[in-house]
């Protein structure tokens, strides 16, 4: 089942998504990019509906490049985070969106971080977090392994303990993880973790 | 198990489609088809968006036909406004919108776009809860955990068009044979640089002949006439 | 021949004018002016209040320049009543932004978002501009200091020295000819009395007749927003020896 998680070490954010589209018993696909790139310094991974988390995440995204193409500058983390939760609070008591969101992001002058947003418009500001059945094994590791300014190898390794403890202990472990970073030089995609491959 | 020839109830149906890439030079599509046999056997389960771009159906049949059609007007209005035809790419997230703004008021869509544009091949899996997938191969319906496990099994990337046809067909036979809920006609349609072409169309029941032959058996033990009490 | 076109808004005169906003720009003309002035360190905002009789109650707190947030604020000259209603529109955009984005509203989109409502109003049928001109001061962490000046079509843009409402004209070339680069708050304030003094009808400033009001940065990176007291005012005319202790004080 669906893995969200994330962290920030020194200088950078790192969010990891699962790949895995499910629907009841069946995967449909083991590639499945669930992490969006916001702008260029901000990434947005999200679990929940497969529906919902396209709607509601490009929504966030055409928005925040409105602002940028009306205002000449970016939002900053802080300010996208707090817009999503309000859009996603506006939307609860209507038609509410099933997602739940890790946005990070960096800045030249307060450097990186890293927000949890829960499908009921809950906001912290964290320095890890995950979401999904995967969380159960990410929060308590992160916890034991997790500490402040961590470098990126650190940070990777950490991840990859992650991933490692849910393939072999969640029974409904998704195969396939996606990892992808924010730093000074942006968002990017920095690795796949495949235990199967889809042609 | 004998394969139940007659079904004449519409109840769920399996489409069950798959696309594959084939050499990069000569990339083509092809799109099985499974049809469930409906009272007049002749009922369309694909939609013909445009000569480049097909449809499958599975769920609400009228739903799917609805939805198709609609969209293939919105494909022509597009091609006439640009001048060029929609990608497959647009196609599916206008399908994909448009099914989103209905979700929870009941429509019921699983269905599979497929067709060829100016960026070569595309698939995309489409259904009613706003799902939208870009694959190389998709399953969908009852039937289609069982198609799956056929297709995947047999799959590779640089498969001829026959090889995957016949694989394609096959995946489809063996989701009838097990799912109660499916049969009919197994339709497979191709789609490359030119346009779809339908490949053929069998009916499931005689495809279980052809792979599974009536062998003779010699008898064994003749039944014996009851003696005459 | 005008006649045909000015009693509308929306309509151009075929010289292509529009008569009605050019009038409210007149109106401003007569409206006690203001000058605001970017420093290194802070935004400066001088207003001049007219005392139009000796009975009136000059308002405690200040007539011409008001908060719109903790960074941000403008000097206004023209229409009271008119200005009135745009200070409560910006001060809702500038509550709304921080409620959406928990941050406080860039000082050039606050200028911008009230700029469009004042431009609605030279276009939209049977409504008259509103006979306002601001001069905004603000803070914001992308482009520091801001100095702002808006007119009653909408028009806004940038300036390191402006001046609105009356002889506003010949107080901006005042300002084109002694404005320095890099000046400190206190050298602006400075300026901005001189200019005002010269340009003012009355004959002698004096603080009853005088805001000021400056923007700038606590040593914390708090913005902060300081009207000046009269006291304060008094003492900063006599130093800067614009105003003649012998005329009332006497």
């Amino acid at each position: 089942m669906e893995c969200v998680f994330g962290l920030v070490g020194d200088g950078f954010a790192v969010i990891v998504a699962d790949t895995s589209a499910v629907h009841s018993i069946l995967v449909h696909k083991s590639n499945e990019d669930k992490i969006m790139i916001l702008d260029s310094h901000k990434l947005l991974g999200v679990s929940g509906e497969a529906g919902d988390r396209a709607q509601f995440t490009e929504y966030i995204q055409k928005n925040v490049h409105l602002y940028q193409f009306r205002n000449g500058i970016a939002l900053t983390t802080a300010a996208a985070a707090n817009f999503t939760r309000g859009e996603l609070a506006t939307a609860l008591r209507k038609n509410p969106y099933f997602v739940n969101i890790l946005l990070a992001g960096y800045e030249k002058d307060i450097g990186p971080s890293l927000y949890y947003i829960d499908y009921i418009a809950t906001l912290h500001k964290i320095d890890k977090g995950a979401f999904g059945y995967g969380s159960y094994f990410a929060l308590s590791l992160m916890d034991r392994h997790y500490h402040s300014g961590m470098s990126l190898a650190e940070a990777i390794d950490l991840v990859d303990k992650c991933i490692t403890e849910i393939r072999s202990r969640l029974v409904v472990a998704p195969p396939n993880f996606l990892i992808k970073i924010v730093d000074k030089d942006g968002a990017k995609e920095f690795a796949w973790r495949e235990s199967i491959s889809q042609a | 198990m004998e394969f139940p020839k007659d079904k004449t109830k519409i109840s769920k149906e399996d489409i069950i489609a798959s696309l594959f890439d084939f050499m990069e030079y000569l990339f083509n599509v092809v799109l099985f088809l499974m049809s469930k046999l409906l009272a007049s056997q002749t009922v369309k389960k694909i939609i013909e968006i445009n000569p480049y771009m097909i449809g499958t159906m599975a769920g609400g049949a009228a739903d799917c036909q609805f939805w198709h059609r609609n969209l293939g007007i919105k494909c022509r209005l597009h091609e006439l406004a640009n001048k060029r035809r929609i990608s497959v790419t647009g196609a599916s997230k206008l399908l994909a919108n448009i099914l989103y703004s209905y979700r929870g008021m009941g429509l019921s869509v699983g269905t599979m776009i497929a067709g060829w544009d100016e960026t070569g091949p595309g698939l995309y899996y489409v259904d009613s809860e706003g799902g939208r997938l870009k694959g190389k191969r998709f399953s969908v319906g009852s039937g289609s955990p069982y198609a799956y496990a056929v297709l995947d099994s047999g799959y590779r990337f640089d498969l001829s068009i026959e090889e995957a046809a016949e694989l394609a067909r096959r995946a489809i036979y063996h989701a009838t044979f097990r799912d109660g809920a499916s049969g009919g006609v197994a339709s497979v349609y191709y789609v490359g640089p030119d346009g779809w072409k339908k490949l053929s169309g069998d009916d499931v029941g005689e495809l279980h002949y052809k792979y599974h032959p009536v062998v003779t058996s010699s008898v064994e033990q003749e039944m014996a006439e009851a003696p005459v009490a | 021949m005008s006649r045909r076109y000015d009693s509308r808004t929306t309509i151009f005169s075929p010289e292509g004018r529009l008569y009605q906003v050019e009038y409210a720009m007149e109106a401003i003309g007569n409206a006690g002016s203001a000058i605001g002035i970017l420093a290194t360190d802070g935004v400066v905002l001088v207003g001049e209040k007219k005392v139009t009789s000796k009975l009136l109650q000059t308002s405690k707190s200040t007539e011409k320049m008001y908060k719109i947030d903790d960074h941000l604020a403008c000097a206004v000259a023209g229409i009271m009543s008119d200005a009135n209603i745009l200070i409560n529109t910006a001060r809702v955009q500038a509550q709304r932004y921080t409620f959406a984005y928990q941050e406080p509203m860039p000082v050039e989109q606050l200028v911008q978002s009230l700029c469009d409502t004042k431009q609605g109003y030279t276009q939209f049928g049977g409504l008259r501009p509103f006979g306002v001109s601001f001069l905004f001061a603000g803070w914001d962490s992308n482009f520091g200091f801001q100095l702002y000046m808006s007119d009653p079509s909408g028009n806004y843009s940038g300036w390191k020295a402006a001046a609105i409402g009356a002889n506003n004209q010949a107080a901006q070339s005042m300002l084109k000819q002694d404005y320095k680069e890099d000046v400190g708050r206190e050298e602006a304030v400075q300026l901005a009395l001189k200019v005002l003094s010269k340009t003012m009808d009355s004959t002698s400033l004096t603080a009853d007749k005088l805001e000021l009001a400056e923007i700038f940065l606590l040593p914390s990176g708090e913005v902060k927003y300081q009207v000046c007291s009269s006291e304060g005012l008094t003492k900063l005319l006599v130093k800067s020896g614009v105003t003649q202790p012998s005329a009332e004080s006497a």
